[in-house]
């Protein structure tokens, strides 16, 4: 049913917007508001991105309460698990280490700038989706999107150029 | 790297890779938490006795669309024999809404509700406990039923624009539940008819009545046809089936008095 059908994206994007471990509560507790305020749902509107919506904000307020968010970094499966690369393991560690450099990279975003990247890249949502599951105007999604990529550009090249040199 | 573009479709590109390799733990099921604290959170309403003295309760208008829906179609749909893989119905302000995975089982043709007797529209209208309301977009019915000794009055047109189409009617009380439905929430959506709230839902699904005493009546299972709107008067709940597009349901809907 309903419930079974967006339990995993759901629940993937509460992990990712930062409710860490606690992406199950969030997930229950948001169904049960997306239940009770079947008013607020608009003619037209699909079922995805408003339960997302009502995902973005109990992680937000989960993640406010306590103050932090579950860091993703360490998520990333590690190089050596890997195998399916074309390029050799030498390749595959390299794109293994840029990822989780680039991971680290997201994960110190201000929070806005971090969402809109979620919301945008990991959970592949459109300007439209992203900008109806943060409640924010399409022009913010676009704006932090860039904001956001420019930092990664700034803090990611340097690291690159300076792991050869350092390493 | 000066290319603005480039670097751009590079990170851009990188990030969803990330994105996919990104391990996230497996979930939990959360469909028994969630009918668990729906239904909590009903049964302690109706231990609140200003509600049952019928006090207005302030539902959102698309609850209260859900009520009357509850009230009137209930939706529901789990013919006896799918059952078993139905794996959750939800009860949403007295409507049990539920989604079966896997193919829908074919139509049945003689599916009936308990009691059917034909009737006059005068007679009928003597029958039943709730106004029965005639669209003047579709004129006379050319067949009245009243089912389950007046709780459910049908209205039946043969021959429409639409083909066969059914308007089923009854009272639309808060706590009753009148047909039992499996719908995908993605096939819904909500609609106003006559500055009130309805649902619309789109394409087959399978629909089930309801008795008195709760439990489903099997030989009504069946699988709708063409597509339905649910709506609702203070006294009455209405449920209109046929072949037709949402424009043309709503001023059928409309035209109801």
């Amino acid at each position: 049913m309903l419930v079974a059908r967006y339990t995993l994206p759901a629940h993937r994007a509460a992990f990712l917007l930062g409710a860490g471990e606690e992406a199950d509560d969030v997930v229950q507790e948001a169904f049960v508001k997306a239940f009770r305020h079947l008013s607020r749902f608009r003619a037209g509107e699909s079922f995805g991105p408003w339960l997302l919506r009502i995902v973005a904000n109990e992680t937000r307020n989960l993640t406010r309460s306590r103050r932090r968010r579950a860091a993703l970094a360490q998520r990333l499966p590690s190089a050596e698990s890997g195998g399916t690369a074309t390029g050799g393991p030498v390749d595959e560690v390299l794109a293994s280490e840029r990822r989780a450099q680039l991971m680290a990279a997201v994960n110190g975003l201000p929070d806005r700038e971090r969402q809109v990247l979620v919301c945008r890249y990991f959970l592949e949502l459109s300007e439209a989706e992203t900008a109806r599951v943060l409640q924010w105007p399409v022009g913010s999604v676009k704006s932090r999107t860039s904001r956001a990529l420019n930092r990664l550009r700034g803090l990611l090249l340097p690291a690159a150029q300076h792991r050869v040199t350092n390493e | 790297m000066s290319d603005r573009a480039g670097w751009q479709d590079a990170v851009e590109s990188e990030l969803r890779a990330v994105g996919r390799e990104l391990a996230v733990p497996p979930p939990s099921d959360p469909t028994e938490a969630v009918r668990q604290r729906l239904e909590g959170r009903a049964a302690r309403r109706r231990h609140l006795p200003v509600l049952r003295t019928g006090a207005p309760r302030r539902r959102p208008g698309w609850q209260a669309a859900l009520a009357v829906v509850a009230a009137l179609l209930a939706v529901l749909i789990a013919t006896p024999q799918s059952r078993a893989v139905i794996t959750h119905v939800l009860r949403f302000a007295g409507i049990e809404l539920g989604q079966q995975p896997g193919p829908a089982p074919s139509p049945r043709s003689s599916a009936s509700l308990p009691g059917e007797r034909r009737l006059s529209l005068e007679q009928a209208r003597r029958q039943v406990s709730f106004p029965i309301l005639v669209p003047a977009a579709l004129g006379l019915p050319g067949e009245v039923v009243v089912s389950d000794d007046g709780r459910v009055a049908s209205l039946v047109y043969r021959r429409t624009p639409y083909g066969l189409v059914r308007l089923d009617e009854f009272a639309g009380h808060l706590d009753q539940v009148y047909f039992r439905k499996i719908v995908d929430f993605d096939d819904m959506t909500q609609v106003e008819v006559n500055g009130t709230r309805g649902l619309w839902i789109k394409g087959p699904h399978e629909l089930v009545y309801i008795t008195r005493d709760g439990s489903s009546a099997v030989a009504s299972a069946r699988l709708t046809t063409g597509n339905t709107l649910i709506w609702g008067t203070t006294r009455v709940a209405l449920r209109l089936e046929g072949n037709f597009g949402q424009a043309a349901a709503l001023t059928i809907a409309s035209s109801a008095r």
